[in-house]
């Protein structure tokens, strides 16, 4: 020991192929210190871990560039397995136990204590016998460590989220030699109070010694439990600090905080606030794997471009998929006072909503069939357009349908060969026009844009942006677009609803500040946020 | 510009060059053969075969003079049995010793005689020949409905083998010579009689018996049935000795046309080697191979003599009859349930309406639409129920498609036995249960081949069954083009952007899987008015598997298709089939290699299919 220093990573550099994720990151942590890793989603959290892992991902695309210093010495890490013997541990955040087995069982799992038995003279140390009462009252000594009073001999199978949760963390703990446990998101799926044993537990954790790296985007969660603070934006290091030396407004700040530059020039304009409710949502809540509504309400006004931001996984996305009918949905929707059968695409379709969804080629487009097909798909099959009736029979009328598709190449500017080139051999950019060309070709009243500069190149990004904020002024189509990028969000839209963990949190102005919406995302309601700053 | 590697430049260069010489030594062969030094040729190789037969014929007949003198000495000497016999053996041995036959050069003899003689003698056994030709060809057509009844009965009685054509054995021995032939043949025997004469005037040793007992041999050098160049220049060398072969100019006139074949076959080649990349872009390289694998057996058969008119009059009718049943492989690749390999569910329904119409003594065209109408009500019952069953099961269609396809096939192997069918077209003479082959001669056999067909190049076309291939595309094609059909085409290519537009994944894949089994239906209809029979029991079983790799080879993948795949899948799946297996019978005589081919390409297609189809190398 001696060092200063538990963990140093000095001038981490990582790229994939041209792409850089980490740029020169210098992480220095002190034994016993709780140390919070904060950063937007992207900013390149995953990718420090998985290099202080040893993970394959890491090395089969070409290793990084930067060292890692364990007490002051060091160290080459070259799988998870190699970061383990050197202290390193993980509580994951999807859990990893086995169901069927006891919480000692678990706890000791693949360190199990044994004793030699007849077999095992004989056929070797594979065979030995477990001692039960000894792997006991280790787990039980690690479970009293997180403070948890739970039987040891009880299944996992059936244990409350969680308590799996603290099972992990016993388990983390157990290991002889730990010198370093990451909590990557460990409160995501905990309640208020577990959460707040989880933080108590950390830091008794830490008062033997042992230094935690806590990611996590709640921002009060950092504030409460941690000592020292790194936060990362786009691979870089912004800032590293002292817990006590900051506030939560700082951090949002910090977190979000761009240069002020736009994407595209809007010009800045006033709504009406009495403007009438385009689509008026209420306690939606939606069953989207991954990005669960919980229970959100929103009113769109007409003629406005409503933002819905916040982090991946928080369920922004979920709410115009519920209410397109994709995914399961429960609550109330009315459309210019109109209510709409939720769970029911066609009806969604039929009643002037159209969308562009996020999943582009999964869901958005026929790839193996041509741009004009994919263009006139849902108008042919919900409102009947491009079609001739012969016999009592709908045929797809080809001479309309090159007209229209020739008309939106031209509008969309989406660059290819001929009407009939296949969607799936276009870049994204065009991939995505296509999609909007698809939904204006319903003529909707409302259109949902949903992460529609995902995937996609900057020049394409900005087209399609405009061409959005164009419809909106020359159309006079309202528009609810969901983006993870903030920045698009506050170039367009006139109101941004920040959603975090399946809610709605607040709904700003676009140019609220920065720690507004840092709050906002980390679930906090920026008054509250503002107030104890000031 | 096209763009080329070097050695692909190198290649072309060198294959033109080749192509260009073969064409040319090809085409001077067939002037040259046509001109007098052809004709030149011929009479020199044909006097000095005839020379040599009878120069042949003259010793023996030498040999024969001195065994008969020595014979007739020992004899009137008063000697035994076994003497005599010694004296002639000896006799024998002397006079082979003394007259030792020599070739006769032609130019030491004096031929023109001969040539007159000869020359008479092949004019009139060509007309002889043309009349036999035409009186046969007369005999067969009055008689063909026999031969067809006896080929019929042969492949009844032996249906345990596949088979897919029926061939005709034409059996003559009831055909009587007419007048005018024998008439001819007088003319044949009257000049016969003058080449002996010319002959006897250059060999004096021959007698009138010896010449006699060479008529056969002579006749058949002189002129054989559909004499050509060809084969007249190889039985003259092989009469004359090799010693006439006579050098390039020969080699070149007798394999003028063989040469003229390959030449075709390379020009084909350096296109190909030009144009290598945008055709495996356009066609992919499974099917350049397939059809460059047509190209060649097309040539080989040429090459080998064999008709290649018939051969593709066969494709066409096997294009025709397995088209349907191709078809049928196309919506269920569209609705996203990838290859229907339980399409032989659809060939029950189809021979279940065979059978009723049969049953009930129905015949003709009311015949054939009564067979496909029950046929598509059975179907539909059955495909919809097949339908429902896939859709519990979405994501491993490949394997509950095949286990359904053999399921029904092994059910209804019992279901033939126990049904109550009483026609005796049908039932075994003794017992219960369905034949294994039924004849169609009673009711729709070859309906559509024969509607409207008509002879072009020697290639008969089956007018009708094209005609309902065409209207079979025509309906599917409107189809695919028609709202219900786009939707479908559109869950079969991404089902979650189908049910975002609102759209019942499990309606379309309903209608899609349905209207497949009910095109194997009446796939199995036009099948069998084709071929003749209707086969029961394991027949069915293949169906499926045949169709699927005709598709895929036509260039679908299992998750899309279009109509020009069913089209060109069939032609080359087809025309490979037809045209290798009398190919590999030539190159292979008494083989089954040609079966062993079929196998290995229609599953070694599907296979390849398979591996193409993960979706994850998608653009």
């Amino acid at each position: 020991m001696g060092a200063e220093y538990v963990l140093e990573m000095k001038g981490i550099t990582k790229r994939y192929g041209e792409n850089t994720v980490l740029s020169d990151v210098n992480v220095r942590i002190r034994p016993g210190e709780i140390h919070a890793l904060l950063g937007e989603n992207g900013a390149g959290k995953s990718t420090l871990m998985n290099v202080l892992f040893g993970m394959p991902v890491i090395h089969n695309t070409g290793g990084f560039d930067g060292e890692i210093y364990l007490d002051g010495e060091k160290v080459t890490i070259s799988s998870p397995h190699d970061a383990m013997l050197k202290g390193i541990g993980m509580v994951h955040q999807e859990f990893m136990l086995l169901p069927g087995f006891t919480i000692a069982e678990n706890i000791k799992l693949n360190r199990e204590i044994t004793r030699p038995s007849a077999l095992s003279r004989i056929f070797g140390r594979n065979l030995e016998r477990l001692d039960m009462p000894a792997m006991a009252a280790d787990a039980r000594k690690a479970l009293d460590s997180v403070g948890m009073g739970i039987d040891e001999y009880t299944l996992v199978k059936g244990l409350p989220v969680g308590y799996m949760q603290f099972v992990e963390i016993a388990r983390e703990i157990d290991k002889t030699g730990i010198k370093l446990l990451v909590f990557d998101e460990p409160t995501a799926v905990l309640t208020e109070s577990e959460a707040k044993q989880l933080v108590s537990v950390m830091k008794k954790i830490s008062e033997r010694g042992i230094a935690i790296i806590f990611i996590t985007h709640r921002l009060d969660e950092v504030m409460a439990a941690s000592d020292s603070i790194t936060i990362l934006r786009d691979g870089q290091v912004v800032s590293a600090l002292k817990t006590r030396d900051t506030s939560i407004v700082e951090l949002a700040e910090l977190m979000i905080g761009r240069k002020n530059e736009s994407m595209i020039s809007v010009e800045r304009r006033t709504l009406d606030p009495n403007a009438k409710v385009a689509l008026s949502i209420e306690h939606l809540a939606v069953d989207m794997p991954g990005e669960e509504v919980l229970d959100v309400s929103l009113d769109v006004h007409e003629g406005e471009i409503l933002g819905i931001g916040g982090l991946a996984g928080q369920g922004k996305v979920g709410i115009p998929n519920g209410v397109m009918g994709l995914y399961p949905a429960s609550g109330s929707v009315s459309l210019f006072g109109e209510q709409l059968e939720l769970n029911n695409a066609r009806k969604a379709l039929q009643k002037g909503l159209a969308m562009v969804s996020e999943d582009r080629r999964g869901v958005g487009l026929l790839l193996d069939e041509s741009i004009e097909d994919n263009i006139v798909f849902n108008a042919m099959q919900i409102n009947g357009d491009f079609l001739t009736t012969i016999a009592g029979m709908h045929f797809k009328n080809g001479r309309q349908i090159r007209e229209h598709a020739q008309r939106m190449i031209k509008e969309l500017d989406i660059r290819c060969t001929s009407p009939l080139q296949h969607t799936g051999t276009l870049s994204g950019g065009n991939q995505q026009k296509v999609c909007v060309a698809r939904a204006l070709t319903m003529k909707p009243k409302l259109i949902f844009v949903s992460e529609p500069t995902r995937g996609i190149d900057i020049g394409a990004k900005k087209l399609v942006l405009e061409t959005l904020v164009r419809l909106n002024r020359e159309m006079g189509m309202t528009v609810v677009m969901v983006s993870s990028e903030l920045l698009e969000l506050r170039s367009i839209c006139d109101r941004i609803a920040i959603v975090a963990e399946g809610k709605l949190v607040d709904i700003l102005p676009p140019d609220s500040p920065d720690a507004d919406f840092g709050l906002a995302m980390s679930g906090i309601k920026p008054e509250k946020g503002a107030d104890g700053h000031a | 510009m096209l763009k080329m590697s070097l050695s692909q430049r190198i290649a072309v260069i060198v294959i033109a060059a080749v192509t260009v010489l073969l064409i040319g030594t090809g085409a001077y062969g067939l002037v040259a053969r046509g001109g007098a030094a052809g004709v030149a040729v011929i009479r020199d190789l044909r006097l000095q075969s005839i020379l040599n037969t009878a120069g042949a014929g003259s010793v023996e007949a030498y040999v024969e003079a001195a065994k008969a003198e020595a014979t007739a000495r020992v004899r009137a000497e008063g000697g035994g049995m076994s003497e005599i016999r010694e004296a002639s053996a000896q006799a024998e041995e002397e006079a082979r010793a003394s007259f030792h036959f020599e070739p006769v050069d032609l130019s030491t003899v004096d031929t023109t005689d001969l040539e007159v003689a000869v020359n008479n003698l092949v004019a009139a056994q060509r007309d002889y020949y043309e009349a036999e030709s035409a009186a046969q060809a007369l005999y067969i057509e009055e008689h063909e409905d026999e031969f067809r009844a006896a080929a019929e009965a042969q492949v009844a009685a032996d249906s345990e083998e596949e088979v897919e054509m029926v061939d005709m054995v034409i059996d003559l021995s009831g055909f009587v010579a007419t007048e005018e032939m024998l008439a001819l043949q007088a003319v044949v025997d009257e000049r016969f009689v003058a080449l002996k004469a010319s002959l006897m005037t250059i060999f004096p040793d021959l007698t009138d018996d010896v010449l006699d007992t060479l008529k056969p041999t002579l006749l058949s050098l002189t002129y054989v049935s559909g004499d050509t160049f060809e084969t007249q220049y190889d039985r003259y060398v092989a009469a004359a000795g090799t010693a006439h072969q006579g050098g390039l100019l020969y080699f070149v006139m007798r394999n003028g046309s063989n040469l003229l074949t390959i030449s075709v076959g390379l020009f084909i080649l350096t296109l190909l080697v030009l144009f290598y990349q945008s055709l495996v872009k356009k066609l992919g390289l499974p099917r350049l191979i397939i059809g460059m694998f047509f190209v060649l057996l097309c040539l080989l058969a040429v090459l080998y003599g064999l008709s290649l008119p018939s051969l593709l009059g066969n494709t066409i009718v096997r294009l025709g009859m397995n088209s349907v049943l191709v078809l049928a492989m196309l919506p269920g690749i569209q609705c996203g349930i990838s290859l229907n390999l339980g399409l032989p569910l659809g060939i029950i329904g189809g021979l279940l309406g065979g059978l009723l119409c049969i049953e009930w003594g129905f015949s003709g065209w009311p015949g054939f639409l009564f067979a496909i109408a029950v046929g598509l009500v059975i179907s539909s019952i059955l495909g919809y129920l097949y339908a429902l069953l896939l859709n519990r099961l979405k994501g491993n269609e490949m394997a509950v498609t095949t286990y359904v396809g053999y399921s029904i096939v092994s059910l209804m192997c019992i279901g033939w036995l126990v049904l109550p069918f009483q026609s005796p077209e049908l039932k075994w003479p003794l017992g219960d249960g369905l034949r294994v082959t039924l004849g169609l001669q009673s009711s729709y056999r070859h309906l559509l081949n024969d509607f409207l067909s008509f002879e072009v190049f020697g290639i008969t076309i089956p007018t009708g069954l094209l005609l309902f291939m065409a209207f079979c595309c025509l309906l599917m094609w409107l189809f695919m083009r028609s709202k219900t059909g786009i939707a479908m085409s559109a869950v079969g290519d991404n089902p979650r952007f189908a049910e975002a537009t609102g759209i019942s994944v499990d309606k379309m894949r309903i209608i899609g899987t349905t209207l497949s089994t009910m095109l194997g239906a009446v796939g199995i209809i036009v099948y069998s008015q084709s071929y003749g029979f209707m086969q029961l029991y394991q027949a069915p079983r293949q169906l499926g598997f045949v169709a699927a790799s005709a598709i895929l080879i036509g260039g679908a993948s299992t998750s899309r298709a279009r109509i020009s795949h069913v089209i060109i899948g069939t032609f080359l799946f087809q025309g490979v089939l037809t045209l290798g297996m009398p190919v590999a019978n030539v190159l292979v005589p008494q083989s089954t290699i040609s079966e062993t081919l079929r196998i290995l390409i229609s599953n070694g297609i599907i296979l390849y299919a398979l591996t193409k189809s993960g979706g994850a190398s998608r653009a």
